[in-house]
């Protein structure tokens, strides 16, 4: 029964929306202090090529790799963002774009380590090696009715919705606290901001490096699900289209992020029975999109309505508003 | 706060909810009537992965062309009855990975042909020769495709083979003992075309005087080609796309390089000799499709194809009319529509005749065939004798 149900197609997709969540979350959270990177791509190429890396050369877990990953995406974040930060607006974008295509650049010329454009292929995979694990201590996926492939796919699938529970759970912490105060202020009003005492310099490091940790983060995810990276991954096409994801769904609140990078990344699929076309409808959507809600589908606005709506519907008060329309 | 996790709960649960309901439809629709019968034609659903929108569409479409045309055809003749499922990658390994998933758990699909780009085959072919289908790549040239598994194929000529046997010729025409080479380090295939390059070059015993690299979509090679002119080598070696490669050749000859070139697969096209005009002579390729091959086939298939879609087919739609004969064949011979007696036979096919000449798999399932080498002469590509 659950073997029929489980088809490893639809798992493969649900598994790359959770990859483009974190994507999507990465640049919310540089947006939610008003700071538009564009380096996302180059984050993620850096954390998809250091787990690569250590994991094909040092046999490290997996897990380790990641971190690695990630925290390596983080170090360069801080070291790019103190200097790069000092811009604003467009040219941050710029610049942060001309640092993707640099990291590009160096996977393609670094030959020795990367094996340049030919890419890295044998990168242990994440399903396949939790597979043997669970062989190993004498589990077999038959014993509940999946196929080998299923199965892998499923474990990959829970654990990545598991990453993403957290993620969004802390993120929205962050953004009640202190430090998400902090980044709606500075992105009000950068000025009014300092003279209010913040430490803005710091802020605006902080959620940059967040938002490369992450990047770097989804990036390692990506090469361990995917097996195989080569450069032309983490090109600028990267960056706009995580870009898109934040933008499309709205870059106010964090839900917004989770539902442009689930529903573009849907999109193609579900248009698949169009064939040549379905590029066609997802740009126009993208057109409309931006002429009649620029502040993406989902904004506070909308969160409010959804959860007056979700309130009266508990009926917690009775004939209160029959009373108004009489 | 709370609610806002809750509510994030309820998202990524709804979602799955949605992704569990739409796989309920498709996987329950029938799978017992695709076995043929023993006196009828074997009939099977095959894959097709391919690259049809997006910059390389050019390169999907012509291979898609191929493969409608050889299916009419195969039909017609009554041996096997198979029926193609088209799906699009995009020329990304992400979409070309979940629709290669789409096909694979699909139980009436025996096999897959495809993905078109060396890239995405890296990323599909390991998931299926794990889940046991077989794939047979028709324009993925770059090293290492099939010895990624037993179930991987291709039909499509590596470098590997194409480059010696261009260079050998050339050697022995023009008497070549210096080279230089010339590639693009940003892209897969001029890049795995240029470590061959360099691999048969050394193995030849060439002096190679120096190795120039250049970028995607470069207009400018002077510098380049300034100090490949004054170290006068007997040949040039360039691995680039047809686009830069044009752009190459007519630089070199307006500074007065008269030297040949010699290039991969990649600049094998007719658009050479469109862009670059007069300075494409002397540009030597090996390749598997020569389209005025004196041939009832080649011919027929020529015609047949302009006819159909207004323009003169390519070398990829021509490997991929081969490779879907290919698949009828194998079909045919393993008599019923499963995927491990599809993949036994397939491994044994020899000495097919098709349009590019005859065709085996060696044991990894790489390709065994004679290349053609050209040469462009008086605007035009003619066989380099």
């Amino acid at each position: 029964m659950l073997g029929e149900i489980l088809n490893p197609y639809y798992l493969q997709v649900a598994a790359f929306i959770m990859i483009n969540i974190i994507l999507a979350i990465s640049i919310y959270i540089t947006l939610s202090s008003g700071q538009l990177s564009l380096g996302s791509a180059g984050f993620m190429g850096i954390g998809a090529y250091t787990s690569a890396l250590l994991t094909i050369h040092f046999e490290l877990p997996i897990i380790v790799g990641i971190l690695a990953g990630a925290v390596v995406a983080g170090i360069i974040g801080i070291l790019i963002g103190i200097p790069a930060l000092r811009l604003q607006g467009v040219y941050l974008a710029i610049a942060t774009l001309g640092f993707g295509e640099v990291v590009r650049i160096i996977f393609v010329n670094w030959e020795s380590v990367t094996r340049g454009s030919i890419g890295l292929s044998g990168i242990p995979h994440m399903g396949r090696e939790l597979l043997r694990f669970f062989k190993d201590i004498g589990f077999d996926p038959d014993m509940i009715g999946l196929k080998n492939n299923q199965f892998i796919y499923l474990l990959v699938l829970l654990i990545l919705v598991l990453i993403n529970i957290i993620l969004i759970w802390f993120f929205t912490r962050q953004n009640k606290s202190r430090i998400g105060r902090a980044f709606a202020a500075i992105k009000m009003d950068e000025k009014a901001a300092e003279a209010m005492g913040l430490n803005i310099t710091y802020y605006k490091v902080l959620s940059f490096a967040q938002g490369a940790v992450l990047a770097g983060f989804a990036g390692a995810l990506y090469a361990h699900v995917l097996a195989y990276i080569s450069p032309a991954d983490f090109a600028y096409h990267r960056a706009i289209e995580i870009l898109i994801f934040s933008v499309f769904g709205g870059s106010e609140v964090i839900l917004g992020a989770v539902f442009g990078a689930t529903f573009l990344t849907l999109l193609p699929e579900a248009l698949r029975f169009i064939s040549e076309y379905r590029y066609m409808i997802y740009g126009a959507i993208l057109v409309l999109m931006m002429a009649f809600r620029p502040q993406g589908i989902i904004d506070a606005s909308v969160l409010n309505w959804f959860k007056k709506n979700l309130k009266s519907k508990r009926g917690t008060n009775h004939g209160t508003r029959i009373n108004k329309n009489n | 706060m709370r609610r806002v996790i809750k509510k994030s709960y309820l998202v990524i649960t709804a979602l799955m909810l949605v992704l569990l309901a739409a796989c309920g439809e498709g996987s329950g629709s029938g799978s017992a009537d695709s076995k043929g019968s023993s006196d009828g034609p074997v009939s099977a659903k095959i894959g097709v992965i391919s690259y049809l929108t997006g910059p390389g569409a050019a390169y999907g479409e012509a291979i898609t062309n191929g493969f409608n045309l050889a299916l009419e055809e195969v039909n017609e003749k009554g041996d096997v009855n198979i029926e193609l499922v088209v799906e699009d990658s995009a020329g990304k390994q992400e979409q070309a990975l979940t629709v290669s998933q789409k096909l694979m758990s699909d139980d009436e699909i025996v096999a897959i042909l495809g993905p078109t780009l060396s890239t995405e085959m890296n990323v599909v072919a390991p998931e299926a020769d794990i889940n046991g289908i077989s794939i047979l790549g028709t324009s993925t040239t770059a090293a290492g495709i099939p010895q990624i598994g037993d179930y991987v194929f291709r039909n499509s000529i590596p470098e590997s083979l194409a480059i010696p046997a261009a260079l050998e010729k050339a050697v022995a025409a023009y008497d070549v003992k210096k080279v230089a080479i010339l590639y693009g380090n940003d892209d897969l295939f001029t890049q795995s075309g240029f470590d061959t390059m360099k691999k048969v070059a050394e193995d030849m015993n060439l002096e190679i005087v120096t190795i120039e690299t250049f970028q995607k979509g470069q207009s400018d090679y002077n510098a380049q080609l300034t100090k490949i002119k004054d170290l006068q080598p007997d040949l040039i070696l360039a691995s680039a796309l047809y686009n830069e490669g044009a752009v190459i050749m007519g630089q070199a000859r307006k500074m007065g390089i008269d030297t040949p070139f010699l290039g991969g697969n990649g600049f094998n096209s007719p658009k050479v000799i469109e862009i670059a005009g007069e300075a494409a002579d002397g540009l030597i390729v090996a390749t598997p499709w020569f389209a005025e091959k004196e041939n009832s086939k080649v011919q027929a298939f020529v015609e047949k194809y302009k006819a159909k879609y207004g323009m003169a087919p390519d070398q990829f739609a021509a490997q991929a009319y081969d490779a879907l004969y290919i698949y009828a064949e194998a079909l045919k011979n393993a008599g019923e529509a499963d995927r491990d007696a599809f993949r036994d036979s397939l491994a044994e096919i020899k000495g097919l005749e098709g349009i590019l000449g005859e065709f085996s798999f060696d044991k990894d399932g790489d390709v065994i065939m004679d290349p053609t080498v050209l040469i462009i002469k008086d605007g035009k590509f003619q066989i380099f004798e």
